[in-house]
């Protein structure tokens, strides 16, 4: 029965606020403390993230704004228009790509940490095949209802990370927030790119092509950058209680701090102890909703190159490739390395994309809407 | 595969009205001649022995005439009192058109109707009329006089409340209509007859109020309605799952009720009641998960109350469907999580329990659905004693036996328990069935298992409709204002709005002007 649409499958601006949290918080909240404590003294990264987080809220707002200048047109469509038809679908593949890079790395990622926290004999296969099924069976659902999975997630996620940072305030020591501001230019710098890393370029991509299902897309834009502040608010937060739990030199040293934020705090009560396990499964519905998110980008950026296939086909041809992809990597190193050239190559690209996009919008200006 | 079931049922629909039903007398005039006339009618119906045939002369005239009805069916002091005896004592003299004359002057029915196929009068017959035959006249008086025993309005068995009416609806649906008049007298309320059932032909009605009602939602169902293709319709359970989204679902798509205020009070709000003949369950759709743990009680008491009581069915949800999956996956995989006084103690309760915590645990949970399923069936005499036998088995001698340890038994319970506070029957069967794939998952994976099915079980909830309407609503797609009546009850004051997730027409149930 599914002739009836009056439950509409139109996405909402307050879907895309939604989203972006939803697509951006992931694997990365929970290593990059350790970076980030690498490269600052004390806990003067909040000032990176600050600087980091303004460099991706504005990220944010100019791929929302430029796609919201086309409402109701896909992304193959309004980019054919800005660079040429050629191009446009060269871009469009290339963030097909960065999506099935993106979801290998997720995948991956998510069996390697069970495998740390949750069991240490069932083979990472076995992981990483079950969740991608999973995965798999939520991108072939309806596109609506992905969103409608982060707005019922993303509420939990805030929820264990709030109860995480509250129950750590015990464990607070002052001492470790201090000396303020000691940190050197370069310390700031690098810092700022590595926050900026973490923010996952990658993830803002996306949203080139999902504004093209928001009906009005007008206000869009400052929704996407309101939510982006809520992740920035999320990382400051996290940061500054990582810090002042364990200090920067611990910090700089563990490999998944979240995780072990948990393992350290304890809840009243004396049914649980160490909650990692409990905050990493939680957690799984976050890493979930990015993997599916970047699926779908990919799904949704080859079926604009080739509408007449079938939606399924695409999925089932792309599935073995992130499998295989994610099986890649031998060492947690090689994890690492993944990882990171993924980012570097989301930034990069999608950097370079908005700044041609953008001079040629400046250029062209915007066509009026086809349809 | 829900596509290919409705074109299934759209082909069926067009075959069963291209081919004609073969009946004897289908299609057949009345004819002039009372003696064929009645044999006609007894052949028709099988000459049943619960068939009335009475002959008699109308008073003031010498014309011959005879009334038929089916026994049981029909309200006998009424055939009495208001044909039979108007149409003996009658005096007047009628010189032409006695038919009309009878028809105008003497039956003392308000419900009347003239015929002249044998189909209309059969099926008239069959719904508790009693016909009436006059000699030389091709044309037959139907007159309305169904009756008979039926049940009386009680208080409703399934869904029973410390506050609130007491009356529950019954079999018989003028009743049902009437009780759903008496809660809305508003000119707006709307009861659309369908006829359902090839065999039965049971009455099918669907009600809503105009003017708050979306109405693609109305015409979606009536549409749906339409593509029924089934003998009888024995309970409203066949017309929910014929009409419902996703049959391959294992959660409820469309409410059921017993409740005449629970009727009225979701057709306030915008939905549709959809009530069969013969049976005390009426629907409502469209509905939503959300619902499926609210209750009348909540708007019955105060709402500090309400709201607790909210919490406290979403926490026994949780229970039900968690808890044994969560028991497997803590002591099987992830023991370090567990305080060490308490799994000292979890392990001392094991000691001697041959099973892993899996096997145990499915044994104890399939125990207690067949306690529960022979309790449901059996007479309520028997009943305790299977009460008594399974508190034994379960309480008692699986422990001292060692098959299962102590803490088994408490988290079966407390599960049992957990699944009795779900005020949805229908509901607490998907909780059932979803708690046995958490078990399965977590005795495979652990309490990643149990992540990966709830990622599913959510992934499928996000994709489901009740008659278009999306299964999540009210919390995704989020309708913030609909969350002042979710978790929370809201003071009544505050509840102003209707429910925007159905998309009513009306959205304000109280004019909010200010004065």
């Amino acid at each position: 029965m599914r002739t009836f649409k009056y439950g509409d499958e139109q996405i909402r601006t307050r879907d895309i606020m939604i989203a972006v949290p939803s697509m951006l918080i992931a694997i990365g909240i929970i290593i990059f403390p350790r970076e980030l404590a690498d490269k600052t003294i004390a806990a003067d990264g909040w000032v990176s993230i600050l600087f980091g987080g303004m460099i991706a809220i504005l990220a944010v707002w100019l791929v929302t704004k430029l796609a919201a200048s086309f409402p109701n047109q896909s992304f193959l469509s309004y980019a054919s228009y800005l660079v040429t038809k050629p191009v446009a679908i060269v871009i469009t593949f290339l963030f097909s790509v960065q999506g099935i890079l993106l979801s290998a790395f997720e995948v991956r990622a998510i069996s390697d940490i069970s495998h740390q926290y949750l069991f240490d004999q069932t083979p990472i296969e076995v992981v990483a095949l079950s969740f991608l099924l999973v995965v798999v069976y939520a991108v072939s659902g309806s596109r609506a209802g992905l969103f409608r999975l982060n707005s019922m997630f993303l509420p939990i996620i805030f929820l264990i990370t709030t109860l995480l940072v509250f129950f750590s305030i015990v464990f607070i020591n002052t001492d470790h927030l201090l000396p303020v501001f000691k940190t050197d230019a370069q310390g700031y710098v690098q810092g700022t790119i590595e926050s900026t890393i973490s923010f996952s370029g990658v993830g803002i991509g996306i949203f080139f092509f999902y504004i093209s299902l928001v009906k009005k897309p007008e206000k869009a834009p400052a929704m996407a950058a309101f939510g982006m502040s809520w992740v920035v608010g999320l990382y400051i937060v996290v940061y500054l209680t990582c810090i002042a739990v364990f200090g920067e030199n611990t910090t700089a040293n563990i490999r998944f701090p979240l995780i072990e934020l948990a393992k350290t705090i304890e809840i009243p009560g004396g049914f649980f102890e160490r909650l990692d396990s409990v905050f990493f499964v939680i957690w799984i519905m976050a890493i979930f909703n990015t993997t599916a998110l970047a699926f779908d980008v990919s799904v949704m950026a080859l079926n604009s190159i080739f509408p007449k296939v079938d939606k399924l086909k695409i999925i089932f041809v792309l599935s073995p490739i992130v499998f295989f992809l994610a099986m890649i990597p031998n060492t947690y190193l090689e994890i690492g390395l993944f990882g990171r050239y993924v980012s570097y190559f989301g930034w990069g690209f999608v950097g370079v994309i908005l700044i041609i996009l953008w001079v040629m919008f400046k250029i062209k200006g915007a066509k009026q809407n086809e349809k | 595969m829900a596509r290919s079931l409705f074109n299934r049922k759209k082909q069926n629909t067009q075959a069963s009205q291209n081919k004609q039903q073969p009946q004897a007398a289908a299609g057949k005039n009345i004819t002039k001649n009372l003696d064929s006339n009645l044999e006609e009618i007894k052949k028709l119906l099988g000459n049943p022995s619960d068939l009335v045939t009475r002959e008699l002369m109308i008073g003031g005239l010498e014309t011959r005439a005879a009334i038929i009805y089916i026994n049981g069916l029909t309200d006998k002091d009424l055939i009495n009192d208001n044909i039979l005896k108007t149409i003996q004592l009658n005096m007047k003299q009628f010189e032409s058109n006695v038919l009309e004359k009878i028809y105008q002057e003497v039956i003392a029915i308000t419900d009347i109707k003239k015929s002249t196929t044998m189909d209309e009068v059969s099926s008239a017959i069959l719904n508790g009329s009693t016909a009436f035959y006059l000699d030389e006249m091709d044309t037959v008086l139907l007159m309305g006089t169904s009756g008979g025993e039926t049940r009386s309005i009680e208080e409703p068995s399934t869904e029973s409340l410390i506050r609130g009416p007491k009356d529950g609806f019954v079999e018989s649906i003028e009743t049902n209509i009437a009780l759903i008049r008496r809660d809305i007298r508003d000119p707006n309320l709307r009861f659309k007859q369908h006829e359902v059932g090839k065999r039965s032909k049971q009455k099918l009605v669907v009600s809503y109020v105009e003017g708050i009602v979306n109405q693609e939602i109305v015409d979606e169902i009536d549409r749906r309605l339409k593509t029924i293709d089934v003998d009888i319709v024995a309970d409203s359970a066949y017309v929910e799952q014929w009409i419902e989204d996703s049959f391959l679902s294992i959660f409820p798509q469309i409410a059921n009720t017993e409740r005449p205020d629970r009727v009225s009070t979701a057709l306030t709000q915008g939905k549709v009641a959809i009530l069969v003949e013969g049976t005390p369950f009426v629907l409502l759709a469209p509905t939503a998960l959300s619902e499926t743990l609210q209750s009348m009680e909540d708007y019955n008491q105060r709402w500090v109350a309400a709201t607790l009581q909210r919490t406290l069915r979403y926490f026994s949800a949780f229970i039900a469907v968690f808890l044994p999956g969560l028991y497997i996956a803590l002591v099987s995989y992830h023991p370090g999580m567990i305080p060490s006084t308490l799994v000292f103690s979890i392990a001392a309760s094991r000691e001697g329990v041959p099973f892993p915590a899996a096997v145990e645990a499915v044994l104890m949970a399939a125990t207690f659905e067949i306690l529960h399923e022979a309790g449901i069936r059996l007479p309520k005499v028997i009943g305790q004693t299977v009460g008594i036998v399974g508190g034994l088995v379960i309480g008692e001698a699986a422990v001292s036996a060692g098959i299962v340890s102590p803490i088994m038994v408490i988290v079966t319970a407390l599960t049992a328990i957990a699944t009795f506070s779900v005020p949805s029957y229908s509901i607490a069967i998907t909780f059932r069935i979803l708690r046995f794939s958490l078990m399965i998952a977590a005795a495979l994976l652990g309490l990643y298992g149990i992540i990966i099915v709830y990622i599913m079980v959510n992934i499928h909830l996000v994709n489901m409709k009740s008659i278009g309407v999306p299964y999540t609503a009210p919390f995704a797609p989020s309708f913030v204002s609909d969350w002042r009546d979710l978790i929370i009850r809201a003071p009544i004051t505050k509840l102003i709005q209707r429910p925007i997730y159905l998309k009513p027409t009306d959205e304000q149930s109280k004019d909010t002007k200010p004065e």
